[in-house]
Order: C-alpha cells, then structure tokens, then sequence
C-alpha cells in the first residue's frame, strides 16, 4: 500500500533535485454527501423527559427483533408482551434490558445525608458479580436468568429473549437474539486507490509538548511536504481527514476558577483559548491542501450530551475562510465516494467498556453494530439529548466503514455479514498517546496504521 | 443666535400608559363646560370565543392519553403524540386527530390530561 508504493523511490532523497520540479495534484473529491442530518438538532428543549426515547427506541427495533426471532426459532413461536406470560409456556419476549448494578454512580445516593456517604472515586469498570439482568417491555419487567451473560450486557439494549417464566416470577432464558446487522447499503467504491486519513485525540493544549511534532509531521505528510517522491505521490491519494474528537487535551478543562473569587481570576484565561488558537493554525495548514472533518470530543468546546453539535467556526477564523474545513457533529455519517462512514469519538464505546465485562474496544464496536444500536447506554450513563420523536442511534442501514476514536490501540477488522454486508471496523487510537493515525484505502475496506515518532529508527510510513 | 434645538423638537415628549393602568381622561382646561371625553383603551371588537368542547370529546382524548401503546403522554402536546404513534406505525385512531386540529386554540385539548396541582 503506502509502503510499497513509497519504497522504490526511497533512494530519491538522496539524489540531486531534478531540473523541474514534479507535482502531484491531489485526486479530485467525488461524490461527498453528509448523512448525518438526524444527528443535528435545531431548537433544543429539554422539558422532556428520558421516557420518551426509549419508548420509540423499543418500538423502532421491535418489527426487526420480531423478525429475527422469527427465523432463528421458527416461524410459528410465541410472541408474548411480558403482562400476557404464562407460567411455564415457552415464548420469546422483545424488550429493553435493565443492568442493576451495584457500583452505578448514583447521584440520589451521593446527595443522601442519611448515608453519609463520600461521592465514589471513578473506577475504570462498575461490574460486580452481583449485578442483574431485568428485561422491560412497555408494561411491565421481569427479572432475567439463564443461559444470558449478564457481565457483558449492559442497559439499553433491545433484545428478544427465548425462554419460560418460572413460578417465582423470574424469566428463564434458553436463548437470546439481538437485532443483528442492519441492511446493506449497495457498494459504489472506487475503482483506484484513495486513501482516507482518520485521527483523533490530537490533546492540543496539554502540559507537554511531545505530541506537537508528531502532529506537525502528521501535517506535513498529508499536505506533501515529507519524503521523497513516492511518499508525496502517495499523499496525493489521500482524499479526506476525519479527526475523530478530542482535539483538545483533558488538561484545559481544569475549573479552578469557578471556586475562586472573581478578582483573583480577573486576567487568568481558560487554557481552551491557547489550544484553540493552536488548533486553528493546524487545520489552516491541513485546509489548504485536504479537506478536513472536525467532529467534536469529550473534552472539546461543545455541549456535553450526545449528539454533540459541530463546534462554531466563530473559534476558528483562519481555517474557516476555507470551504474545504467541514465542522460536523459527533456521531458523524457521510457518504464519501460511494463509500458509508459511520462513527463516533470514541464516548460511547468507553461509556460501554465501564459497564460490561468487555475488554477490547473492537469487540464493543462489533457488538454495537450486531445489536443494532451505535450508543446504548444513553441515556442511562451517557449523556443524551431527550429525543422523542424517533431515536437516531438506531442503526437502519450498514455502513461500510464504522470507526470510533480515542481508542487505546489501533485495530481493525473486516466484518462480513449473511447478506452481503462488509463493513470494516477501526478503533482509531488516541494520537497525543500512542502518535498512531489510520489509513482506510476506500478500493478495497483495508486499513493501515501510520505511526510518527520523535526519535526512534522506526517510523512505519 | 438661532434658538437652542432641543431633542424634543424632534422627539415630541408623549406619555404612554401601561398596558393594564386605566385610560387617561383629556383634560382641556378651557372647555370646562364640555363634557369631558373619555377615550377607551380597547376598543377593538373581540372575535367570538369558540364553543367549548364537550366532555365525551375530553374523555376520549384522555382514554388516548392513557393507552400505553401510543407511549408515553408527559411532556409532549396530544398532536405531537398522535403524530409519532401514525409515524411508528401503530395505526391511532383518525377521530382523535380532527379532534385535536378543530379545537387547536383550546389549551385544555392539546394539552395532555394534568394531575390537579401537579406539574406531570
């Protein structure tokens, strides 16, 4: 891929500049369209409450789960709403999973003044083997048990559950279907090589600074100016950078300031400005070479419920004056090239790795897309706007690529489904940790890692 | 020398009453005898108020409100419900509809059922 096509001309570097100059044009942008209309919010209100989302979130999904279960135990099994179960008759049941935990941050028990309690230190999971699985239907719930793990579940999910009621009330469940993958969108791809370039977790605005060369050399790769011949040839291929959240490092979200009086914090500026500032200079760069992405993050200057509206582009003057900058929101769907991207800044895959017993941020992408819903946790654990109206997580249409950000490591799989469906999962891992950003060829759904490094021999490119 | 302009040659001085205070009486200081004139803040003709609905049309939208599977009735106007439920597929019933579009004006209907003193 990029390697091989950079090889050959490896030596180039070496040899004298030639009489003219090459150039490389960049291939033309073809076919971009933004999907992502149902995760941008107009007026918002929040006068409503959570009710509502799951109410239309079990009545989305309820139709398809239906006809899961129907071809997975034969076409002739009972259906039951929970308040029509009989003791002891085998059915399936559709509804919404409820995970009492233990350890789930409780804000009525923090406030309590009977326990007296000190608010819990965050903990990386909130599983506890005495956690329980309830199942919730528009009715009634009933406590689930059997052949369902209930370490790995966690809220939200809309399943159906096969089984029998026993005579002290618990359901016992022999088998379990989620809603699977959604319908396959038809392949359009390209017929040649493009490259998209996916990042997240830039961390600009952090005490140090070691992550600022490796960003500028991811730059300066992009727009052409590193490495000889083949790498700049190969960087023309490179169609889009996303930047998948956290363009802005945890550290300038320190409140400080909020507890001190105002004429001691009179001249102090939020440390966001700086890293703002930073930013814009960075994607000016990037603009007037590539078009760019910009989904916004946990720790990015936007509102703090999912779906994450696009940050203003009043922050960023310079880079703006570009229409090839694209400020879009988080989750973000788009259409480039033939190609679906579906993904998100990473939120909702860790808000489900802290209440799961999963470990590895690819098999969560994986179960979310197999249960049909990109975030199922909110609003339970995540913060979530009060939709009402229809819920827009639910996935209806496969994408081809589904990524999320801020992951630990890179890693990526090619998923293939009983209708045809391909879909190529990427975690693309947090660059201000691991300097690591992913290649995604658009030809053929195959990723490739590209790592910068300060010092070292070893520098993939 | 011309004479000081003052802003309000411009702005001629007018003294304006609140919307809810009584409306003033024009006094003319030479016409005693004349029978003062009092002028009326509103005047303006006040269309008809619409007939009120009649309680089996309110208990039918509130056996509406209270059937589960159109889903939850708090927080959203009866339309908006009724709206969603026909978009979700589960068929509500068209007569609750019209209802709520020929008494669109009266709060009582497009609003859902309110506990008494309660917010809901």
């Amino acid at each position: 891929m990029f390697s091989e096509q950079a090889a050959p001309t490896a030596q180039g570097l070496l040899a004298p500049p030639s009489a003219e100059p090459p150039t490389f044009p960049r291939v033309p942008v073809s076919g971009y369209s933004d999907c992502s209309q149902p995760f941008q919010l107009g007026q918002r209100s929040f006068c409503r409450q959570y009710a509502h989302i799951y109410a239309v979130r079990l009545a989305g999904t309820r139709p398809g789960l239906e006809r899961r279960a129907r071809s997975r135990w034969g076409k002739d099994v009972v259906l039951r709403k929970l308040s029509e179960l009989q003791a002891g008759e085998k059915c399936c049941v559709v509804g919404t999973l409820f995970k009492d935990m233990q350890l789930q941050p409780s804000i009525l028990q923090e406030i309590s003044e009977e326990h007296n309690l000190v608010p819990q230190p965050p903990l990386p999971k909130y599983i506890q083997p005495s956690d329980e699985l309830i199942l919730e239907d528009e009715l009634q719930r009933i406590k689930l048990e059997g052949a369902i793990d209930v370490q790995r579940l966690v809220t939200g999910t809309t399943l159906a559950v096969y089984g029998c009621e026993e005579e002290d009330g618990k359901f016992l469940v022999e088998d379990h279907c989620f809603a699977g993958l959604p319908p396959p969108l038809p392949w359009n791809g390209p017929s040649s090589d493009r490259f998209v370039l996916l990042a997240s977790g830039l961390g600009l605005g952090s005490v140090s600074g070691e992550a600022l060369l490796s960003t500028q050399l991811l730059v300066d790769v992009v727009t052409g100016q590193l490495g000889a011949e083949g790498e700049q040839s190969c960087a023309a291929q490179i169609t889009r950078v996303i930047l998948a959240g956290n363009l802005l490092s945890q550290n300038t979200q320190s409140r400080d300031t909020i507890n001190k009086a105002k004429y001691l914090t009179k001249k102090t500026q939020a440390a966001s400005v700086e890293a703002v500032k930073m930013l814009d200079e960075i994607l000016l760069q990037l603009c007037t070479s590539v078009p760019v992405d910009v989904m916004p993050g946990e720790f990015d200057p936007t509102n703090y419920t999912l779906p994450q509206q696009p940050l203003h582009r009043c922050m960023l003057p310079l880079a703006s004056a570009y229409a090839t900058l694209r400020l879009v929101t988080n989750p973000y769907q788009a259409s480039l090239d033939g190609v679906r991207f579906l993904g998100t800044s990473g939120q909702n895959i860790s808000d489900i790795f802290k209440y799961s017993s999963m470990e590895n941020y690819l098999e969560i992408l994986e179960w979310t897309l197999l249960a049909g819903h990109i975030s199922p946790t909110a609003p339970d654990t995540l913060g979530c706007y009060p939709f009402y109206k229809s819920d827009p997580f639910i996935l209806t249409e496969c994408p081809h690529v589904y990524f999320c950000g801020n992951a630990p490591h890179f890693q990526s799989k090619l998923l293939q489904g009983n209708e045809g469906q391909r879909v190529l999962l990427v975690t693309v891992p947090d660059f201000s940790a691991t300097q690591t950003a992913c290649l995604v060829n658009l030809r053929d759904l195959t990723c490739q890692p590209i790592t910068f490094s300060g010092f070292g021999a070893d520098s993939e490119d | 020398m011309e004479q000081p302009r003052r802003i309000t040659d411009s702005f001629p001085r007018r003294r304006r009453r609140g919307p809810g205070r009584p409306p003033g009486r024009l006094k003319d200081k030479k016409d005693k005898n004349k029978v003062q004139v009092k002028v009326k803040v509103r005047d303006s003709p006040r269309a008809p108020s619409p007939p009120p609905p009649d309680p089996a049309l309110l208990e039918m939208l509130r056996r509406f409100d209270l059937s589960w599977e159109y889903g939850p009735c708090t927080g959203t106007p009866r339309l908006q419900r009724w709206e969603r439920a026909q978009e979700l597929g589960l068929s509500p019933p068209g007569p609750i509809r019209d209802a709520l579009l020929e008494h669109r004006d009266n709060p009582d209907v497009t609003y859902r059922w309110v506990w008494v003193g309660g917010t809901g």
